[in-house]
Parts: structure tokens; sequence; C-alpha cells
């Protein structure tokens, strides 16, 4: 099953054009790694998906329902649905610093929801359980790690129960020892069929946990294929180029 | 001076002190409120708003406290007689003029604090469905205060001094009573009574707020 479909995204920012041309679709239990040379548009394209961007081109749909549709924008209350169903984990995991990690959790989910506190506390419980990290429930942000703090911020999204995770270079922030946390996370999140859409630099996690890559070039996906056909035996030119100069160090 | 003097004065000056701290409360829960939906219209999408509200702060924030104060008690009732009516208390045109001109100032403090909030806060509200308002008043209001904060302790210790201001449109504060009591007893220690209080009074504020800091620190 579909669950988003993306056509022909354009998008510019002043006059540079960041999404040229982009097309693609995300299918139920995917887990898609997004990779590509920076600057070529990945973090755009997913931050499009989740509406944090407009497109200047372009359809999006989700589920089933138009986000956007040949440049023109849903209504809002349309608009808000559809990105209701997606969660997102940004790079700087953007925490609420004032809050502690129980209420970042719950708080949210209880304004958005109008959820009780019982249930909120009940679910809040179990997901930083998940994460890890169920003797930091009533600890601030600020005396977390940026793994710890990655791995709330993946809980947080999952409390409003969305059918799609956007991660927009999750790892970027963090030495080696606390990716590998998160990535772990990760992975246990691929392992429940959670469908993810992974913008990222680790191409271990690309190679071994995504069953789809597309590889981002000056606007659009050059490439896209299994982990084998794509770093196995890469078709376009850049895609070549990328792993030549990238695989020695990162791979 | 003796003893039964320094108690007559210090009961004097007490009644002013009376009137100094109605003046400091009635400005910091009117100013502060009205300082931060200054701060909202000044982000607002409508130009002529923006144009208006910044006008407005920069006319209170350049011109004399006294000025205003001048303008609003002595200026106002000459323009008709609503305003002969509306102004005629001192201590109203005090209050008046202490909340205009200080929600100006916190208007500023708070855009300062707003503009330290990052832009990653609004988007994860936004990507976690939050709306404007629960954005608001959940995320961006709790941290702008707490930014603020050091300012507006430093904006209260100078309200608390700024009200000795109101002597010169005879609302009966602090120096008003220090002053007679000077006149009537010839000894410079009615000065030095009024002197203690607002020491006493800015002291007790000035660890009100470090206690604050610190149980909102985060």
């Amino acid at each position: 099953m579909e669950l988003i479909q993306v056509k022909g995204l354009k998008k510019s920012f002043q006059d540079t054009d960041v999404l040229t041309n982009v097309s693609f679709s995300v299918n139920k239990g995917d887990v898609i790694a997004v990779i590509g040379p920076s600057g070529a548009g990945k973090s755009t394209m997913l931050r499009c998906l989740i509406n944090l961007e407009q497109v200047d081109g372009g359809t999006i749909t989700v589920e089933g329902e138009t986000l956007v549709g040949d440049g023109t924008y849903s209504e809002h209350v349309k608009v808000k649905n559809i990105t209701s169903k997606m969660g997102m984990v940004f790079q700087s995991f953007n925490l609420f610093p004032h809050l502690s990690v129980r209420k970042n959790l719950t708080m949210p989910f209880m304004q958005v929801k109008g959820a009780s506190k019982e249930d909120a506390d009940r679910l809040a419980e179990s997901l930083i359980g998940k994460v890890g990290l169920s003797g930091k429930m009533d600890t601030m942000p600020s005396t977390l790690s940026g793994g710890q703090k990655q791995r709330v911020a993946i809980a947080r999204a999952l409390m409003l129960n969305p059918d799609i995770m956007l991660f927009d270079e999750p790892t970027s922030a963090l030495d080696p020892q606390l990716t590998a946390e998160v990535l772990n996370v990760m992975k246990q999140l691929a392992a429940d069929h959670m469908t993810m859409l992974v913008v990222t630099h680790e191409m271990s996690f690309a190679r071994d946990v995504a069953n789809k890559i597309l590889f981002m070039c000056d606007g659009e996906i050059a490439e896209e294929g299994t982990p084998e056909e794509v770093f196995r035996h890469p078709k376009d030119r850049r895609t070549a180029e990328f792993f030549g100069t990238s695989s020695g160090n990162r791979a | 001076m003796n003893w039964s003097d320094i108690v007559t004065t210090t009961a004097a000056l007490m009644q002013g002190f009376g009137v100094v701290m109605m003046l400091f409360a009635v400005t910091l829960a009117a100013a502060m409120p009205l300082g931060f939906f200054l701060t909202l219209l000044t982000r607002s999408r409508f130009a002529p708003l923006r144009w208006l509200t910044n006008g407005y702060i920069y006319l209170m924030r350049a011109t004399p406290l006294m000025l205003q104060l001048f303008f609003i008690y002595f200026g106002m009732p000459l323009v008709s007689d609503f305003f002969k009516r509306l102004f005629f208390s001192a201590i109203v045109c005090a209050m008046v003029g202490f909340v205009l001109n200080y929600a100006a100032y916190f208007a500023e403090i708070f855009r300062g604090g707003l503009l330290s909030i990052d832009k990653g806060q609004y988007e994860a509200c936004q990507v976690l469905g939050l709306n404007k308002f629960q954005t608001t008043v959940r995320v961006i209001l709790p941290q702008m205060f707490r930014v603020a904060l050091p300012s507006i302790t430093n904006e209260s210790i100078t309200l608390v001094k700024d009200t000795a201001l109101v002597f010169a449109i005879s609302v009966p504060e602090i120096l008003h009573y220090a002053k007679v009591a000077v006149s009537r007893t010839g000894t410079v220690f009615p000065y030095m009574i009024a002197f203690v209080i607002y020491l006493i009074v800015n002291t007790l504020l000035q660890l009100f707020f470090n206690w604050l800091e610190k149980k909102t620190s985060y």
C-alpha cells in the first residue's frame, strides 16, 4: 500500500533551485534512506512533506489525501490533518528545554489529543522505556546527553502515534558512540514495521536497515533502488562519484 | 531628633510607602501584559499596526517619564472637560502614566526574549500538531519569560525608584512625607529613613527575583 506519493516537486529559495523535479513513493513498512551530497535538497524535500517548507510546484499525496496538488495546497484543516499522520525528528532535537522529559512527551499529547494526564503518563512511560530511558522520566533535557535527547525526541514523536516517521539527519549532531544508541532505537522501530523516511549520512544504517535508497543530487533523485543496487551497482555517474569519495571513510 | 520623632516620622513615611507599593503593583500587573500585547503587535502581519506600535514604543522610551506625567496631569485637563474629570486625581494620572510608559519598556524586553527562542521550537510545535495558541502559551511564553527575567528584575527595581517622580504631580509618596518631616524637625533624619525604606524594598525585591530565577532555571 502506498502511503506517500510525491510527483514533480519543485522548490526554490530566492534564485536557488533546491528541488528541481522530485518524484518517489513510499510503501507501508518501507524504511527509506535518503542520501546524497550536502546541498542536494534532502532535508528540504523531507520538510516539504510535513509542511515546514512550501513547495513551488508538484504534488504530495499522503494516504490518498492530497496535501498539495500541482502546487496548490489544500485548506488549512486538511493540511493539518494530513501532516498529523507523520512524526518528525530533527537534527537539533528541538526538545522543549523548560519542560521535564515527562512533560515533553505528555504536554503535546494532552493538548493535541485532549487526553487525560493518566493516559498520557502511561503511554509516556511505556515509550520512554522503549527508547531505554526509563530512569530519566523526571529529569530536565539540559541534563541529558545528545543521544539521550534524540531518543526522547523520538519517543515524543511516537506519542502521537504517527503512521510515518521522518528523520532529518538525526545523528549528525552526535559523536559515534551516541550515534549508535540512536540508530539502535531506529533499528528497533524498523523491526516494528514503522514506515520511515531517513535523511542520513550513516551509510551503514542505509545499507543494513533500509529496504530502499533514494540518492539525491542537484535537487532531483538521481537514483533509487535497493541498497544492493545503489551501493554495488550504481547506474548514475553522480552516485558512483559520491561513493568513490565517501565510501572510504563512511561505509 | 529623639526616638518618638523617629517613630512618628517613620509612621508618616509608611503612609507614603503604601502609595508607592500600590503604584508599583498596579504598574507591574498592568504594564507586563500590555507590554506583551505590544510585542505581539510589533510582529503583526498588518504593517500600519507595526508602525503605530513601534512609534508608540519609541515615543515612550525617547521622552522623559516626568514630562509624560506632567502632560497627563497638567496638560490633558486643558484639552476638554472629559479629560478634566478623567484626570482629576493625581494618583490616577500617576498610574496611567506609569503603565503606559513601562508597557513600552516591557515590550522591548519581551521582544528580546522572543528573538532568543530558536526557530526549531516553533517547528517542533508545528509537527506535533500544537496550534498557535498552545504553542505561544505552553512553549514560547515560558521560555521568553525566563530569558527576560533578569531584565524584568532590573526594570522592577527601577520602577520602585521611579515612583519618586510622582512627587512632582503632588501624589503623597515617601519623598513627600520625608520633605514635610525634614521641615518640621529641622534634621536630616527623615531623608535617611526614606533611604532605608527604599533599600529594604529593593533588597527584598532582589531576593525574590533571585529565588524566581533559580526556581525557573532549566
